[in-house]
């Protein structure tokens, strides 16, 4: 068994290389099509990589609200919200792993950053997670709506798959969002000044990520 | 980072672009080593990226009627229904010809202008037609490394097939990768002696993109092939690590002067195993701290 493995390896010994196999992909749909040049290739690399950074900060965020409120009354909310977005961070690893897309070098920054935001905005309470979460969640609808609208304008059948991973995580973002807003998150004193400056520093973090 | 040198080419390339791609024949801007890519991959369908060479250059003439459009270099003269279309050759597929006829003379007269003429000539063209490369020394490198990488991937993606079909045990990590550095270095054998003119020749400023998008390609590829799907910071390590080892095995190999090279493979084993190490070390020591969470 081996030894198919070696002629082929002893073949390569040869500057000119054996012949050359056409490869397909072992999946006929993927979740988004074959990237057509290079241009679309890193258009639509960069979306998966800014909402798997999306996510996963996501993730941190609600994990850190949980190391603050998780006994609490609130816990169980947060832990259900938290399941969801672990959801939606699995479905962008898969789709990541399988695009072969480069996750975004600043990973570790957002595992620290969101979890401190997540436990510092619990810290002032439950008003204060919601309020944090409400301000986030806002702002990755708002992300969700311009990635859905930019495909969209492109060619709505060609990314149809991803438009629909796409809404189904801007719905479950909202969902996340008006819940913040049912549990009291504008009482928060200084509300408007956390919402916005958290929102200010998510659309930095995404400015950031699709690069980098 | 390949990504990142790839949107500053792309930029610069595309600043004020048009529309639509023609996939028809005639004028369609390529890049260089792309068409060494289309010479071994001709019918190979559109296959996820690992091309080791899309690259835009702006050195060749603009063709008058189409506006820098990227076309994948996958995407050859040949038009949808595969048949070859007419008998336009570009100017990359041209030079990417002579590029592969001037290999036979690097031996004798290194990695140099001299070398692209008589290959130039052994096509029947005269040796005046070096003139079309402004950068050839660089370029016919490049040349190589791009054919090297896309042997590479095409071997490992007969071996992968192999696997899949049963036919082949898959390797452990470690063998994989000790097997694919070896594999891809000994493309270099035949041209051991002028090799390192080649590598200095890669280190000057304005080759230095083009080589490091090669390089990360091609250690992108092997990671790939040798099963890594990982979406984190391991991703960059494991890259980063690779690229050292096959960085300093390749520095090794040209000053070996051992029987078939068996230094450089005993060095290559060594790097690899310090490799392993230290992950199960690191592995180790995050289980002691309590820090290995689930993923």
């Amino acid at each position: 068994m081996q030894r198919a493995a070696n002629t082929a390896l002893h073949g390569c010994a040869q500057a000119g290389g054996p012949a050359h196999v056409g490869l397909t992909s072992s999946r006929a749909y993927g979740v988004i099509p074959p990237p057509r040049d290079p241009e679309e290739k890193e258009m639509l690399h960069r979306i998966l990589r800014v909402d798997h950074a999306g996510e996963y900060g996501a993730n941190r965020i609600y994990a850190g609200q949980m190391a603050v409120l998780g006994r609490t009354r609130t816990g169980p909310l947060i832990q259900e919200m938290w399941d969801q977005e672990k959801k939606h961070l699995e479905k962008f690893n898969e789709i990541l792993a399988e695009n072969r897309v480069r996750p975004t070098a600043l990973l570790p920054l957002w595992n620290i950053a969101g979890f401190v935001l997540g436990a510092s905005t619990a810290v002032l309470g439950k008003e204060g997670a919601m309020a944090c979460t409400v301000a986030v969640e806002e702002s990755i609808s708002e992300h969700y709506n311009s990635q859905i609208r930019a495909l969209m304008e492109k060619d709505p059948e060609r990314y149809i798959e991803l438009l629909n991973i796409i809404k189904e995580f801007r719905d479950d973002e909202m969902d996340h969002h008006d819940t913040g807003l049912e549990h009291d998150a504008e009482t928060l004193p200084g509300y408007w000044l956390l919402k916005n400056a958290i929102q200010l520093g998510c659309k930095a973090a995404i400015y950031v990520s699709q690069r980098i | 980072m390949a990504s990142l040198l790839r949107v500053l080419r792309t930029g610069r390339a595309f600043r004020g672009l048009g529309n639509a791609l023609t996939r028809q024949s005639g004028s369609l801007r390529r890049g260089f080593y792309g068409s060494a890519l289309r010479l071994e991959n001709e019918s190979k369908s559109d296959k996820p990226p690992s091309s080791s060479s899309t690259m835009y250059h702006e050195h060749y003439q603009a063709h008058p009627n189409e506006k820098g459009d990227s076309i994948r270099s996958n995407m050859s003269y040949q038009d949808q229904s595969g048949e070859h279309g007419e008998e336009y050759e570009t100017e990359e597929q041209l030079q990417a010809r002579i590029f592969t006829a001037a290999l036979e003379f690097v031996q004798q007269y290194g990695w140099s202008m001299e070398a692209i003429a008589a290959g130039a000539e052994t096509l029947g063209l005269s040796s005046a037609s070096t003139g079309m490369f402004s950068n050839g020394a660089g370029d016919l490198v490049l040349h190589f490394i791009a054919q090297c990488n896309s042997n590479l991937t095409d071997i490992l993606t007969e071996q992968h097939k192999h696997v899949q079909l049963g036919q082949a045990e898959t390797k452990k990590t470690s063998d994989f990768l000790r097997d694919a550095v070896e594999c891809r270095l000994r493309m270099y054998i035949p041209y051991i002696e002028t090799w390192p003119q080649a590598m200095s020749i890669l280190l000057l400023p304005h080759n230095i993109p083009h080589s490091l998008k090669h390089l990360s390609t091609l250690v992108d590829d092997i990671w790939y092939y040798a099963g890594d799907r990982s979406t984190d910071m391991n991703w960059y390590t494991k890259r980063a690590a690779l690229t050292g080892i096959y960085n300093t095995t390749e520095l090794v190999m040209v000053q070996d002067s051992s029987p078939d090279f068996q230094d450089t493979w005993n060095f290559l084993d060594n790097r690899i195993q310090d490799v392993v190490n230290m992950a199960t070390t690191i592995k180790q020591l995050k289980n002691i701290a309590g820090m290995n969470q689930r993923q």
